[in-house]
């Protein structure tokens, strides 16, 4: 194995990772009122809905926290928080231009494993407040994950195969004076982006938070449990964008500007993309995506890797 | 401290409550409270406000109240008359939520979950005898596990509550592997009801909103009945079933209703749930026999010739809304809002077309309601349903949308509340919902009370 | 040290989360708590410096706990967390063997000669690991797992009991398909 391809700074720079996608979160939240109340017809007074992300956090801070009868309390809240934390671990492994906080030999894997996290911690949300609507939410969630998270698994084993590492930064060099991955690959960035709202519960892939049971997993949610759970949510959406850029966006490769400057603008490029799409298409209803899934999302993905390694080979 | 309480208020979350008849009402606080940045809540968790639009008769007070009380603080209720404006009760709930100390004492003085269970057992059980009442000897029924002192048919005096696992007593045992000794299985059943009643979502209890108390809700919820091993926390647990595959599966019963967005007001429907398939429903209409029909302003000199289009692009709302497509249930309550406020009937021609237009491009939103729940011609008239409601859920909004160009509509006629449960049952949730949705329901017409059980 | 103390302390989570899945009295607990096990034990494996492995275990574990978890609720059928249930069958007997296992294996972690390690480990561990495991078995093992997900699907296929003549009707003609629960691709 040759030198490593990024540097690893202190792991107090965690601190700063975890500062940049508060930040994210922020600009998403800040994003999607700022449509809402466009959507919405809100009056200018309301200031075209760019604070909503600070209206919403001082009105959940003030809220009370309620628990409902019977209710696991400790599940239940260790779901909302967990998403938090699983997109922190998930951006641990994404390295911003040339540093990185965690140079895992098996990046890409590492955040495979913490996007399955988001179903333990999903499922446990809706079951813990003991509540119909919240547990029929939870389980729509893992309906929706038996339905993208095995075509998001080999999505990620596209650009793994072509730069013959699992290595994030190793990814991320190997489309240096190259085609993009997602340029050639774009079955598998389809899928992955997919993927990612998907494990967000966003947008399309909210049925789990539904309006026709009363926002479902959200259902019993307030206050400071509902604000963690929110935040969460953005957090793995901005996770998931940052992590596109080294697999699929060149990582920190443009011109002028310093890598980790491109990172940063192709990962809030990708994230707004999300939040605008959020209310633009109608759900994937689970019961009908799940067959999506497995009949056209996987063969489609299982034939980019093939095609993938065929061009590998080919190149010697 | 004072600043934050303002921003805290800044974007607060308004629970509807429909009164039946009262849909313009409710149109117009929806219309305001969007307007001014606000949001509308989906549970009763999420929301500050509990705005009230009409005068609630008793039955649907009471529903009122009880989702009141799984409000966390600080919580406002402001109730909108019929012709109130909309903005101001909005600036009075706004004005109160600011009081920190009124919600400190408000929220000292809330009464304990185990008081609210006690408190609304016996109201159930006056307001729940109809129905299925002659299962009540069915207790051993369920009993076929070896648990010691059970008690039974006590819960069986209200409707569709435990008569299906009564039906086939034999699932009792699948159900009860842990080595508890004795259990009540009917008696169950009762509290289960207790527990969903009047809750605008069902599958828990009263919540005590101020934390502690809940682990011992049962207590109170209980009454001298016994058995209350079978239901922790006042909650029955589920029953055995057998689910369309012909596997066992729980069967739990929730209420939908009535409180609940996007559902017609007033509606209660009771439904038996196998996972999220409704394998039974029971329809009702709180205040049917108090309920004064063709009052209100629906009838009123204000109701005006845009009535039947408006009411139908409200439903499209709903329906567009439980389809998960944002952007065009906000843009369906626009041209709504420019159809009541009685605005220029070419521009909203205009609006309606471009709303079409756009629902009719969707591939999404086709591939997502196709074929859920197709009725034919025969059927419908099978069941003395209007022949517009020809087709599945799809064909059904489209139809809502060329409907409601008609500008001359009246409101359709009342549709017969017996026939929901028939439409519904067989269905996931999600579908359910979509499916009442489609019906565009103007009024819904109390009836017999129904029981449909699906053939499996 | 701070590697040591690490390693230990996962130990520790892994064999008390282990343990409180008999603890402990509700099916979501137990089968989380079995998950925090698993996560454990794959953290450890870390430090082995089997990084693939490691990783591994954790996807796989949490991802099947999720899916366990489903499926315990629908067969135990009980209300969300509601009904306090034992997680033990017999638990004199059970304890015994479990007690007697883990002695059994930690004496015989303790008591083998274990090699020193005379070389520094090959670049690329997993695949050193998977070689002097599978060696020239590595043909059976792939021919193994086509055949033991054949047997999957062929088993729920005959488990199943609607046939391809309930959706399609008795000349596999009748479209579209009647199926309880229509899918999203329109077969």
């Amino acid at each position: 194995m040759s030198e490593p391809s990024v540097t690893t700074v202190a792991p107090a720079w965690a601190l700063a990772a975890v500062a940049i996608l508060g930040a994210l979160v922020v600009l998403a939240a800040a994003l999607d009122g700022a449509l809402t109340a466009r959507g919405n017809d809100a009056a200018s007074g309301a200031g075209g809905g760019v604070a909503t992300p600070l209206w919403e956090a001082a009105r959940l801070m003030r809220q009370r926290r309620r628990r409902t009868v019977e209710a696991d309390g400790m599940l239940w809240r260790l779901g909302g928080a967990g998403l938090v934390v699983t997109a922190v671990l998930m951006v641990a492994v994404v390295p911003l231009g040339e540093w990185t906080i965690f140079d895992l030999d098996v990046g890409v894997m590492w955040f495979n494993a913490m996007d399955v996290m988001v179903w333990a911690l999903v499922w446990l949300t809706g079951w813990g407040a003991n509540s119909a609507h919240s547990l029929v939410g939870g389980y729509r969630f893992l309906a929706h994950g038996l339905g993208y998270e095995l075509p998001l698994m080999f999505a990620l084993v596209a650009p793994v195969i072509a730069a013959e590492s699992l290595n994030v930064g190793r990814v991320a060099a190997a489309q240096e004076n190259s085609l993009w991955f997602g340029l050639w690959m774009p079955v598998a960035f389809l899928v992955y982006c997919l993927g990612v709202v998907a494990f967000s519960v966003w947008g399309p892939f909210a049925p789990a938070l539904g309006a026709d049971i009363a926002s479902g997993v959200g259902a019993e949610l307030s206050g400071v449990d509902r604000l963690v759970f929110e935040v969460g949510r953005y957090a793995l959406l901005a996770a998931g964008s940052a992590f596109a850029v080294p697999m699929f966006l060149g990582g920190g490769a443009g011109p002028l500007l310093p890598g980790w400057t491109w990172v940063l603008i192709k990962t809030v490029s990708l994230l707004l993309l999300f939040i605008w799409l959020r209310r633009r298409l109608p759900a994937l209803r689970p019961d009908k995506f799940m067959e999506l899934g497995w009949m056209v999302l996987l063969p489609a993905v299982l034939v980019q890797d093939l095609v993938v390694a065929v061009v590998m080979v080919w190149r010697g | 401290m004072d600043a934050f309480a303002r921003s805290a208020t800044r974007r607060a979350h308004v629970l509807l409550v429909e009164v039946p008849g009262q849909w313009r009402t409710r149109a117009a606080v929806e219309r305001a409270v969007l307007t001014r940045g606000w949001s509308l809540a989906m549970s009763p968790a999420d929301a500050d406000v509990l705005a009230v639009c009409g005068r609630p008769r008793p039955q649907l007070e009471k529903a009122t109240g009880l989702v009141w009380h799984q409000m966390s603080g600080p919580r406002v209720r402001v109730d909108v008359a019929d012709d109130a404006p909309a903005a101001e009760a909005l600036d009075q709930a706004q004005a109160r939520l600011l009081g920190t100390e009124h919600h400190r004492h408000d929220s000292d003085s809330r009464p304990v979950a185990a008081h609210l269970l006690s408190a609304n057992k016996g109201h159930d059980q006056e307001s729940l005898n109809h129905g299925s009442m002659d299962h009540g000897d069915g207790d051993d029924g369920t009993m076929r596990h070896d648990g010691g002192d059970e008690s039974g048919g006590e819960g069986m005096d209200h409707g569709s509550m435990g008569h299906e696992s009564m039906d086939r007593g034999d699932e009792g045992d699948g159900t009860m592997r842990h080595d508890g000794g004795d259990e009540g299985g009917g008696e169950g059943m009762d509290h289960g009801s207790m527990g969903h009643e009047s809750m605008d979502h069902g599958g828990h209890g009263g919540h005590g909103g101020h934390g502690g108390n809940g682990g011992n809700g049962g207590n109170g919820g209980n009454g001298g009945n016994g058995g209350m091993e079978m239901a922790p926390g006042g909650i029955a647990l589920a029953e055995g079933g057998e689910d369309r595959d012909g596997l066992e599966m729980d069967v739990l019963y929730v209420r939908l209703g009535p409180v609940l967005p996007h559902w017609p007001a007033g509606l209660v429907l009771r439904c038996a749930l196998q996972g999220d398939v409704i394998t039974e429903a029971q329809a009702e209409i709180l205040d049917a026999e108090t309920q004064q029909r063709h009052a209100g302003p629906t009838a009123g000199p204000a109701a005006g010739l845009a009535a039947g289009p408006a009411r139908i692009l409200d439903n499209t709302v709903s329906l567009l809304a439980l389809a998960g497509w944002e952007d065009a249930a906000a843009e369906a309550r626009r041209v709504r809002d420019a159809v009541l406020e009685g605005g220029d009937r070419a521009s909203c021609a205009v609006k309606l077309d471009r709303l079409r237009a756009k629902v009719a491009r969707s591939r999404v939103l086709r591939w997502s309601l196709r074929g859920i729940r197709p009725l034919g011609h025969e059927e419908l008239e099978r069941h003395g349903l209007p022949p517009h409601l020809d087709g599945d859920t799809y064909d059904r909004l489209l139809g809502m949308l060329e409907r409601a160009g008609d500008s001359n509509g009246k409101l359709a006629s009342p549709l017969p509340l017996d026939k929901l449960p028939h439409l519904v049952t067989g269905l996931d949730l999600a579908a359910a919902r979509l499916v009442i949705a489609s019906l565009d329901v103007h009024e819904l017409q109390p009836g017999h009370v129904h029981d449909e059980t699906s053939g499996a | 040290m701070v590697a040591d103390i690490g390693f230990w302390v996962l130990g520790l989570v892994a064999v008390m989360a282990g343990a409180a899945v008999f603890y402990v009295n509700s099916m979501a607990r137990a089968t989380y708590a079995l998950a925090l096990s698993f996560i454990a034990v794959g953290l450890q494996v870390l430090f082995l410096q089997q990084n693939y492995v490691g990783v591994v275990i954790i996807l796989m574990m949490v991802m099947e706990m999720a899916v366990m978890a489903v499926y315990m609720v629908m067969f135990m059928g009980m209300n969300p967390a509601l009904m306090p249930m034992s997680m033990v069958h017999d638990s004199k007997k059970a304890l015994a063997v479990a007690i007697g296992t883990f002695l059994t294996l930690a004496a015989g972690v303790l008591l083998v000669d274990w090699p020193a390690r005379r070389v520094a480990p090959p670049a690329e561990v997993t695949r050193a690991l998977g070689e002097e495991l599978m060696g020239p078995k590595m043909l059976v093992m792939a021919v193994i797992s086509p055949v033991m997900v054949a047997t999957i699907v062929a088993g729920v296929v005959l488990a199943a009991h609607r046939t391809r003549y309930d959706r399609f009707g008795d000349d596999l003609n009748h479209r579209p398909a009647d199926d309880p629960q229509p899918g999203g691709v329109g077969r």
